[in-house]
């Protein structure tokens, strides 16, 4: 007996964890026991403050690291016993991922188009329809040491999509950047999405993910603590815009109104502020 | 895709980046090539420089009379003049000679001491004869002593000591000469012998032999230098600019992209050796010290000349030189004819050398690659590498200070400084295929296990993710997870430094000349402390499984049954197979068996002991226990076999024994992998040791096993009844053991 919904899960992440050893000998949960699925045109946000555990949740979705339990299945590949499959089927993207410096665009994307183990053929049509759609043509054969943050960030798009990975994991992939550039993230983001690929997108800009996204998981402190579409999270919390309900999902809210006042009581106790040289 | 292809696919995109890196260009290609020829015209011009300005420098020589300030004008004037009758050996940039027009000689007041003037340094030097000389007639009856008094520290005074050392000699040369030919006889009296040396090194020998002293150094700096950038780049140097992460979530195994990386390093060190060696050489060949270090006769240049001549009739009729020594002279000048005529050294053996060159290149490159790997940054690399390059400088320093080195013993096998030995043993053309053998295939092996390092290390999280905890994980117990068996790295990585432990001990117990129960101790010690002892601590540190890793279960019966049928048939089938290799290649005879002679004298039990139960439990747990369980982990059964046996091969310290111990050590590996279980190759190599035992006491047991028509006749192979017979059992033992593998996991 075959479920259906089951059937199309693209990405299913089951009682995930991670535990570092920190440097005092002890253990640090970075995640503890995360799980949940994305479907074929889903865009999924993963939301959570920093050092949430959001981009080790990632890491280990793209097996780029082990985790210490539990298991990722992408597009029915195990990624820790088919770590080539399920790696041939992501495509992932940061905005701190670098080109190298001494090849060009175009060499680069070839590079990446036959590690996958495409044809040599296959490669070099997706090559110039990347050149075509993301407008790479004008800087394709310059070096990549030479190329603007947009350009490179272009050249990064096109390097994720080189093998039409059904699965698309992106960290933080607008942080950092100028107005434009991040226009033609979020575009690419929303296009890929419609083209029906499963995207995980982790963001700290709540505004992008709140009309991008179509799902969200919230993390705090490695868990995850809220997980719906937003009509979902805003009847859990009580609240209307997505960073109010993430405040509160995260429990954050009481202490920051709270310590407002005892912090300003503390800073009047400590005396005048004196500045030197006056 | 084929792994071939996909290593292929990353080595050619990195070796097109390092290649469109102008410092890697300028380190590979200009430094050779404008270096040396740079480097020898700046050492000649400062030589040339130096020589000079001694020549217009003015010299103060203080005396305390007129008659000495007389008699040394004309001691300085004769030594000029003779220095002008014989040609001068040698460049002139090379010599400096003291004239006498540039010494103003100071006549001193008895007032002041001659010391004083001296050590206050108003003089360079001042020179005190008794009895006091006589210009007049400088060749008279009596003799002298000259005091030079000189100062140490001033580098003016000590070229004026130097010079005025040997013109007093060449004075008294003089005055000897003089006085001889008034007595009766004349000057013939003088040299009773005069020698004529002829060298058999053909002139392009002789130019070897000085390659010979820098050469092998120079090289292995500059493989290292050739390695050392990339290295850095394509670890450090990627992780930096962030590209490591894109690389590492692409569906390419890490062993793949260590691989194809691995490759443009070997590329980058071998193009920059071969390069450094092409300039080298040539540098050698047109500057003109390579003339005179190669001319055949150097220094005695005029002398022995003159003396040839007087060998072939030509010269003075007192000495009687008969005809050999003629056709000495007309063999050496033939081989000079015919120096001449070759082509030059590069194109002869510079090939060999960058051939052995290659295992050290890998080496090389295997250990920085696994170093580099640790590194997060360029800088962090930079650091790392420091000791590295000195691990690899100080030995390579120390064997080429000491000409008289021979690649033999535990110097076969230390990395490094085997390769540099070897090197100049291939300069100076003494070629020893044992040794050449061993110091290759060592350095090998080693080479293999730094590379399996690096694959470990490269895609490990805490090396990829700056802030997934330090590496330290990798190495601390406490940070390591239970494992069933180590990890290839760990395996090879292990057993690499147990090899010049091991090798060490068992030559230490060759050289050893004591009775048979001192060696027995010794060869106990080096089973128990340096195989099995190490293994199993290391086991215990990496919190491996023991019964996993050894391989400790008990086997179905079949598999004893094949285990024994194995052992009585392996010696003389291993017999047949050492026949027909010693039919094709010769073994070489050096009374190795006769030293290790004394091991079989003494109580038997204790012969047995240690030479078939000791080896059987000890050998056994580190090749097919530790090693292959390790091995088993990414190589498939056949392939750990082969692995296994040829690094078993290896530890059997003699190269005509590598390719049978190689086989039967793949034999071991291949029962120990089929039947989930060690005790079946325990089995076969406790009967392949004791047996041959046995037969030494038994001698009935040496017929029946054919040994002593082995020993009579160990390189024409006999395929006899029992032979056959014996290969029909050993058959029987390979299909029984090979017929069910059972799951080793």
């Amino acid at each position: 007996m075959v479920n259906e919904s089951v059937d199309r899960v693209m990405i299913e992440v089951i009682g995930l964890t991670k535990v570092f050893p920190a440097p005092d000998g002890g253990e640090k949960r970075a995640v503890d026991d995360l799980s949940f699925h994305v479907t074929p045109g889903e865009i999924y946000g993963l939301l959570g403050p920093n050092g949430a555990g959001k981009t080790t949740s990632l890491r280990m979705i793209s097996g780029l690291i082990t985790p210490t339990a539990g298991s990722v299945i992408l597009a029915g590949h195990d990624v820790a016993r088919e770590r080539e499959s399920a790696k041939r089927c992501l495509g992932y993207l940061t905005a701190s991922t670098g080109l190298y410096q001494r090849l060009s665009p175009r060499e680069l994307l070839r590079y990446f188009g036959e590690l996958m183990g495409l044809d040599r053929r296959l490669v070099e049509r997706r090559i110039a329809l990347l050149i075509d759609w993301l407008d790479i043509g004008d800087f394709a054969d310059l070096r990549c040491g030479g190329l603007s943050t947009g350009q490179k960030q272009r050249t990064n798009i096109a390097r994720a999509l080189m093998g039409d990975p059904p699965i698309l994991v992106m960290d933080e992939p607008t942080l950092g950047l100028d107005v434009l550039t991040n226009r033609i993230v979020l575009d690419f983001i929303r296009a890929e999405g419609a083209r029906g690929k499963a995207i995980i997108l982790s963001t700290h800009y709540l505004d992008e993910a709140e009309t991008l996204c179509h799902r969200f998981g919230l993390i705090h402190q490695g868990r995850l603590v809220g997980e719906g579409d937003l009509a979902a999270l805003r009847a859990a919390s009580g609240r209307t815009r997505l960073s109010e309900v993430f405040l509160s999902l995260c429990g954050h809210e009481q202490h920051v109104l709270q310590a407002a006042p005892e912090l300003s009581a503390s800073w009047r106790a400590a005396g005048p502020t004196k500045r030197s040289g006056a | 895709m084929s792994r071939y292809r996909r290593i292929w696919v990353v080595y050619r995109k990195e070796l097109v980046e390092t290649l469109r890196d102008k410092r890697t260009l300028a380190a590979m290609i200009l430094v050779p090539i404008v270096l040396y020829p740079v480097l020898m015209v700046i050492i000649v011009e400062a030589l040339r420089a130096e020589t000079g300005r001694r020549q217009a420098e003015r010299y103060s020589i203080a005396v305390p009379t007129e008659e000495h300030r007389q008699w040394l004008t004309g001691v300085l004037k004769r030594a000029v003049a003779d220095e002008r009758g014989s040609a001068a050996a040698g460049p002139e940039f090379l010599s400096a000679t003291l004239r006498a027009d540039q010494v103003d000689i100071d006549v001193v007041d008895a007032a002041r001491s001659l010391w004083d003037m001296v050590a206050d340094q108003a003089v360079h030097a001042a020179v005190l004869c008794d009895p006091p000389p006589n210009p007049a007639d400088p060749v008279d009856a009596t003799n002298r002593i000259v005091q030079i008094i000189h100062c140490e520290t001033n580098p003016r005074s000590e070229f004026v000591y130097g010079q005025l050392g040997a013109i007093m000699a060449q004075e008294s040369d003089r005055i000897v000469r003089e006085r001889v030919s008034r007595m009766p006889g004349g000057a013939a009296n003088l040299t009773p012998i005069l020698t004529n040396a002829l060298s058999t090194s053909s002139p392009e020998q002789q130019f070897a032999r000085i390659l010979a002293m820098v050469v092998p150094f120079l090289l292995v700096i500059m493989t290292v230098t050739g390695a050392l950038y990339p290295a850095i780049d394509l670890t450090a140097g990627e992780r930096e600019r962030g590209t490591l992460e894109t690389l590492a979530v692409s569906p390419v195994p890490t062993a793949q992209i260590v691989a194809g990386k691995f490759g443009v390093i070997v590329t980058i060190a071998m193009f920059s050796t071969s390069l450094n060696l092409g300039s080298m050489t040539a540098m050698f060949h047109f500057s003109k010290l390579a003339q005179l270090a190669a001319s055949p006769r150097s220094a005695l240049e005029s002398d022995g000349r003159h003396v040839e001549q007087i060998i072939l009739g030509r010269g003075g009729q007192q000495y009687d030189s008969g005809s050999p020594q003629r056709e000495n002279i007309e063999r050496r000048r033939k081989l000079e004819e015919e120096g001449s005529k070759k082509a030059g050294f590069l194109t002869t053996a510079a090939p060999v050398v960058l051939l052995a060159m290659l295992p050290f290149a890998v080496l090389a490159s295997g250990v920085m690659l696994a170093t580099c790997c640790f590194a997060r940054t360029f800088k962090e690399a930079q650091n790392y590498m420091m000791p590295v390059m000195l691990a690899f400088m100080i030995p390579s320093m120390i064997v080429s200070y000491m000409p008289t080195t021979r690649l033999e013993g535990l110097l076969l096998v230390i990395p490094v400084a085997n390769i540099v030995v070897l090197i100049r043993d291939l300069f100076l053309g003494n070629h020893n295929a044992h040794a050449m053998g061993i110091c290759l295939l060592s350095t090998c092996f080693y080479a293999a296990a730094a590379m399996s390092v690096a694959a470990r290390v490269y895609g490990h999280e805490a090396v990829l993710f700056s802030d997934v905890g330090s590496y330290k994980t990798l190495l601390r117990r406490r940070f390591m997870k239970p494992r069933p068996a180590p990890s290839p790295a760990a395996a090879l990585l292990g057993v690499a430094l147990l090899f010049p432990v091991y090798f060490y001990w068992q030559s230490y117990l060759i050289d050893l000349e004591a009775g048979g129960a001192r060696m027995r101790l010794v060869l106990a010690g080096s089973q128990v402390f340096v195989l099995a002892l190490p293994v199993v601590l290391l086991c215990w540190y990496l919190k491996l499984g023991m019964r996993s890793t050894f391989s400790l279960r008990m086997p179905r019966s079949s598999a004893l049954l094949a285990a024994l049928l194995l052992g009585v048939s392996i010696v003389p089938v291993a017999n047949l197979l050492r026949q027909i290799q010693y039919a094709w290649i010769p073994p070489v005879m050096d009374g190795f068996e006769a030293q290790a002679e004394p091991l079989l004298t003494g109580p038997f039990a204790s012969v047995l002991v240690v030479l078939a139960v000791l080896p059987a439990i000890c050998e056994e747990l580190l090749f097919r226990g530790f090693l292959l369980s390790g091995l088993r982990q990414k190589l498939s059964g056949l392939s750990a076999a082969v692995v296994v046996g040829l690094i078993f091969g290896l530890f059997h310290l003699r190269v005509e024994q590598i390719p049978v111990h190689s086989l039967i050590g793949m034999l071991l590996a291949l029962a120990c992998y089929k039947s989930g279980s060690i005790l079946p190759a325990m089995v076969v190599h406790l009967l392949n040791n004791a047996l041959p035992l046995v037969a030494t006491r038994v001698p009935s047991m040496s017929r029946v096993l054919g040994l002593d028509r082995f020993a009579a006749d160990p390189s024409t192979p006999s395929f006899s009844f029992p032979t056959a017979a014996y290969l029909a059992v050993f058959l029987i033992g390979l299909v029984l053991i090979a017929r069910r593998p059972r799951n080793s996991t």
